[in-house]
């Protein structure tokens, strides 16, 4: 039961680990003769070297800490965000106008995250030329670009998961025992803190995960457009451009930088997608673990406490000796 | 007619936040309000002229109308092929998973979580690859692997590019979902009765899941909009997101975005208005 859980955080863990031991930068500028620059994967470089000879390995370990704490930020925010949206929702609308805020909200399902957030974020990320001086800007300061990117892919989802979170609460709050409560006399707000919020945080975690999953994927699409996390440094020399840059070394800056070559070297750019692959599983282990043990949790309590039943059901059975008799009868009878 | 006007009115809301979210860049790049509403002016009128729309192609006005529907249709082909094959797939395999026995479904169980988390760009890379090593290998090209133009046309590898993670999704959905369902007393009941295992599954236990197969079907279209975007710039194709990516104006933004939406709404309402009837009826029985 807490085995799937404990494995998705040890996968975790590892990532937080290799964080730290990344802190100082390592280049793996290969002088030697032996070979040339793109190597392929190997036992010196696990992920194989690029073009220049960067350790594939080390910058995806160097780019980790921005993703994967981004991602969770971006995860976090998003549940809280959509959790204060649905409290009023659910609390106080009546049925009738949630129903069809309900629909009024479903008309987002129509509207696809990847395009839209390639379309709003161009402006913010991609680095402008201002033409007299041939000058390079970006529109924002470096902190402002990650704060709007992190809000824009915040606000585009919340009242898609509002309403999903909304329908959490509302089907808790049918239970019996909130009637039980209520008659009891609980105002709204102990019905809501001590009754609904234990029911619903747990869930909310699950979502939690699911939500990181999803930003992950939105970074690869992002990556892929040249979009990156913190902005793109993209070279406007008319006569021999340099391809876009990721101002860090984060992972959908990898991706883009990489991609192209999969044709070239496939080791190259095939190296930090997977990376982001055992991300995206390590949260969706984690999010399974924690729904089974929310599964088993209460039938692991009542195995207990039935056993307890069986101690007590059994004395009086072997008191009561009427049916093993006639079963003995029926038996030599036979 | 309740309903029809309902679907009106949802159809007109998501016009409405197209609308407004694609006057967003204007917001952000000129951190000014006023240009922001003026913008999302310009596209309701451009949307309300919408046959007289034009668009740049290098450098050539054009009218927009003429243009696309070719590629319009083109990719909702593939969106469709894609969507309906993996749903088709996902079924039959639902369906063959569910005569197995438990050990062997929870190993399978695992193995759709772990595809389940592939990152689709790994995906269609490692579709390209698999078809560049075939023909490598045997000589046999499968399928062109990247479209050349306007007027070359390729199915097979987008739409199995497409199919391939809705189809885990799918699978992994209905396995779960069909699990759920075999676990209450009506399959329990017919079970005793003596009537055959398959055929409680498909037309007992499949037509109750199906209205969750729905709902859940939405997220994964969802997903595959954003997906289709991917596919037609990583293999070339000229489909309706090249004019979404290649001209970049918050109209043609609308007007793209709403085209799409139009025919999946539509499909939508149908099964919703299907599901809607059909429990009703049972419910009067």
């Amino acid at each position: 039961m807490i085995a799937g859980l404990i494995g998705a955080s040890l996968i975790f863990a590892i990532f937080f680990d290799s964080n730290i031991r990344q802190v100082q930068i390592l280049y793996d500028d290969d002088m030697n003769m032996i070979g040339a620059a793109p190597f392929n994967p190997s036992l010196m470089f696990p992920m194989g070297t690029d073009a220049l000879g960067y350790d594939t390995s080390m910058k995806v370990l160097q780019g980790a800490k921005f993703t994967l704490i981004s991602v969770i930020a971006i995860g976090l925010l998003r549940v809280c965000t959509a959790f204060l949206f649905a409290i009023p929702l659910a609390m106080y609308t009546p049925d009738r106008l949630r129903k069809s805020l309900e629909q009024l909200l479903s008309s987002f399902y129509f509207v696809p995250l990847t395009i839209v957030a390639v379309f709003i974020l161009t402006p913010v990320l991609w680095e402008q030329l201002r033409m007299p001086g041939w000058e390079e800007y970006f529109l924002y300061s470096y902190k402002a670009r990650v704060g709007i990117e992190i809000l824009v892919l915040t606000l585009l989802v919340v009242p898609l998961l509002g309403s999903l979170i909304a329908n959490l609460i509302v089907s808790a709050l049918k239970e019996d025992f909130i009637e039980g409560a209520k008659v009891l006399g609980a105002s709204k707000w102990r019905v809501f803190s001590k009754h609904i919020m234990p029911h619903v945080l747990p869930n909310l975690v699950i979502v939690f995960c699911q939500q990181c999953v999803q930003v992950l994927v939105i970074f690869i699409h992002l990556g892929y457009f040249k979009l990156f996390f913190g902005g793109t440094d993209v070279d406007y020399n008319p006569y021999v451009a340099d391809p876009p840059l990721s101002t860090t070394n984060e992972w959908s800056g990898l991706i883009g930088d990489y991609y192209n070559l999969l044709h070239a070297n496939p080791a190259i750019a095939l190296g930090p997608i997977i990376m982001f692959g055992i991300c995206i599983y390590a949260f969706q282990l984690m999010a399974e673990g924690f729904q089974r043990h929310l599964d088993t949790r209460n039938v692991m309590g009542m195995k207990k406490r039935k056993i307890h039943q069986n101690g007590y059901a059994d004395s009086p059975r072997i008191n009561f000796e009427f049916l093993y008799k006639r079963g003995d009868y029926i038996d030599k009878k036979l | 007619m309740k309903i029809a006007k309902k679907l009106l009115m949802q159809l007109l809301l998501t016009f409405l936040s197209i609308i407004l979210i694609s006057g967003l860049p204007e917001l952000i790049m000129n951190k000014n309000v006023s240009a922001y509403f003026e913008k999302v002016k310009t596209v309701f009128i451009e949307m309300l002229r919408f046959n007289e729309m034009t668009y740049l192609n290098q450098g050539i006005k054009r009218p927009f109308l003429e243009d696309i529907w070719e590629p319009y249709f083109y990719s909702l082909t593939i969106l469709f092929g894609a969507l309906f094959i993996a749903f088709c797939f996902a079924q039959v395999l639902t369906w063959g998973t569910l005569m197995l026995p438990n050990f062997l479904r929870r190993i399978i169980k695992n193995i759709l979580t772990f595809l389940e988390s592939l990152p689709d760009l790994l995906v269609f890379a490692l579709v390209q690859m698999g078809i560049v090593l075939i023909y490598k290998k045997t000589g046999v090209l499968v399928s062109n692997v990247a479209s050349l133009g306007a007027e070359d046309r390729i199915y097979i590898v987008p739409i199995t590019c497409l199919m391939l993670l809705p189809f885990v999704y799918f699978y992994k959905m209905m396995i779960l979902m069909t699990e759920e369902e075999m676990g209450k007393q009506y399959v329990e009941t017919s079970l005793a009765k003596g009537m055959k295992r398959l055929y409680v599954l498909v037309f007992h236990v499949t037509r109750n899941t199906s209205e969750g197969i729905f709902h859940f079907s939405k997220s994964v279209l969802w997903f595959m909009i954003s997906n289709l975007l991917l596919v037609e710039i990583i293999f070339n194709i000229h489909g309706i997101t090249h004019y979404m990516y290649h001209d970049f104006r918050p109209e043609m933004l609308a007007a793209c975005l709403i085209l799409l939406v139009i025919p999946f709404f539509l499909i939508f309402a149908l099964f919703e208005w299907t599901i809607m009837r059909y429990s009703k009826r049972s419910e009067a029985l």
